[in-house]
């Protein structure tokens, strides 16, 4: 799940796998900003095919966060 | 008012990225408008260009960055690099409250635009990159360029068709000579080689359409002109107050001394055929520069490949210079490589400030027969001239009319 979660946002924005960390923010680990958070969600929700609440997944997400709401809402 | 300072440049053009390049190709007089490539342009009435094919080469800005903007934001931020490189600025080294932005656009990012409208249609509201909003407007590049160095100073875009970024250049002297900034990022971007945008200039009608043989379908003031060709690109310079320039030792590539604009008030479109505001604008230049008309060394001329644009044109250079006009060098070296509409501006002033240094007018091209006789047209290929003072003459639809000059230093 978490691989899958990195390499979304690492084919999306544009940035190396690497930067991605399980247990840093997004915002400390790749300066997100709140257009790529829109984007991100958006994506995630495409590959996922869940439906995620941008109010949960924010720049101070870390990728353990993302890969838990998802994998939380899978669950349902 | 008070000369300022051009202490850098920096192109991206069809006729080459960087003032080396393009200065090399400009005064060997070689064209490059070609048919267009990007996309299939072929049953567009004009489809023919001057496209910038290798900018990735030159570029310095991320593919993180690349996907949020438009290509017109893209090549101003590899002209801004150019120009603070040539100037010797590092912008870490600045008060970002002192440092401003002036860049002219005419159309916006159509591009980006073009694309995220067909996705709206295609997929809906989903399909819409979150950037569009920020990628496709004029003032795009201004943001970019600001955001990318940390600018923070007074800072503007003018959008006023294809007198856009002569206006930004005139203005930023402006506000230099009033000490609010320390220096100014000033110029102007262009990239209308889209579909969407192709197809407005079509609509237009003043494009050229002689497709077969793209390198003399562009011909201003010639006989058998038909219009004029797009072009895309962007010229940027670094402007500072004379005495900055000097205390930090700067190599100063020129001066901006006197700017002049005004309106024609006749048509939507079309210029005044009588000329008299152009002529009014050029001789505000030239007071604001405290230069007499025999001072001009150098003429650059809008030259827009349309009788009644070319003509009116010349009205107007012979109220301001009447008989001596026969004497003064005038040329429109953007028959090389396009009109890069409101970046068109700033190209002219970027080839009369290398004009001037290397005592060399570039030339225009494709005028085999002159419409009017008695003028000092530079044509096919350049010709030495020492040249001290050059006016720039840049005009948008609408009767928008706008004159600079500029001075050697």
């Amino acid at each position: 799940m978490k691989d899958k979660v990195k390499e979304v946002l690492a084919n999306l924005l544009k940035v190396k796998i690497e930067e991605l960390k399980d247990d840093v923010s997004l915002q400390n680990s790749i300066g997100v900003d709140s257009t790529e958070m829109v984007e991100s969600v958006i994506a995630l929700e495409k590959s996922f095919g869940v439906k995620l609440n941008t109010k949960e997944i924010t720049k101070n997400s870390t990728i353990n966060d993302i890969a838990n709401n998802i994998q939380s809402k899978l669950a349902k | 008012m008070e000369k300022i300072a051009v202490t850098g440049i920096g192109v991206v053009s069809p006729s080459g990225i960087g003032k080396r390049q393009f200065w090399a190709n400009i005064k060997s007089g070689r064209s490059f408008i070609k048919q267009i490539t990007r996309f299939d342009a072929s049953k567009y009435p004009s489809h023919i260009a001057g496209q910038i094919d290798d900018l990735e080469k030159y570029s310095h800005i991320s593919e993180r960055l690349l996907k949020k903007i438009d290509p017109f934001s893209h090549m101003a931020l590899v002209a801004s690099e150019l120009a603070l490189q040539d100037a010797g600025i590092e912008i870490k080294n600045e008060d970002p409250n002192l440092v401003g932005i002036f860049l002219g656009n005419a159309i916006g990012g159509w591009l980006y635009a073009e694309t995220e409208l067909r996705d709206l249609y295609l997929e809906g509201r989903e399909g819409v990159s979150p950037y569009m909003a920020s990628a496709w407007f004029p003032a795009a590049p201004q943001g970019q360029v600001s955001i990318y160095y940390g600018i923070k100073g007074f800072s503007k875009t003018v959008v006023s068709d294809r007198a856009s970024s002569l206006m930004a250049l005139g203005y930023a002297r402006k506000v230099l000579y009033k000490n609010k900034l320390n220096m100014i990022l000033a110029g102007g971007m262009e990239a209308p080689v889209t579909p969407y945008a192709l197809l407005c200039c079509n609509t237009y009608g003043a494009l050229s359409t002689h497709n077969e043989d793209p390198q003399v379908a562009y011909r201003p003031f010639d006989q058998g002109r038909s219009g004029f060709v797009i072009g895309e690109g962007s010229g940027i310079v670094v402007l500072e107050n004379i005495q900055r320039a000097k205390d930090r030792g700067a190599n100063i590539l020129g001066f901006i001394s006197g700017y002049g604009t005004s309106c024609d008030g006749a048509d939507r479109i079309n210029p005044a055929s009588d000329g008299k505001e152009l002529a009014r604008a050029i001789n505000m230049a030239l007071n604001d520069a405290k230069a007499r008309p025999e001072d001009i060394g150098y003429i650059s001329l809008d030259g827009l490949a349309v009788d009644l644009w070319d003509n009116s044109e010349i009205k107007a250079l012979e109220i301001v210079f009447g008989n001596s006009l026969k004497d003064i060098p005038v040329s429109c070296p953007k028959s090389m490589f396009g009109n890069l509409l409101g970046a068109s501006g700033a190209l002219d002033m970027i080839i009369a400030l290398l004009s001037m240094e290397h005592s060399l007018v570039a030339p225009t091209l494709n005028l085999d027969t002159p419409v009017l006789k008695g003028i000092n047209y530079v044509a096919k290929q350049a010709r030495e001239y020492k040249v001290n003072k050059s006016l720039i003459i840049s005009r948008g639809r609408g009767g928008i009319n706008s004159a600079l000059v500029i001075e050697k230093p």
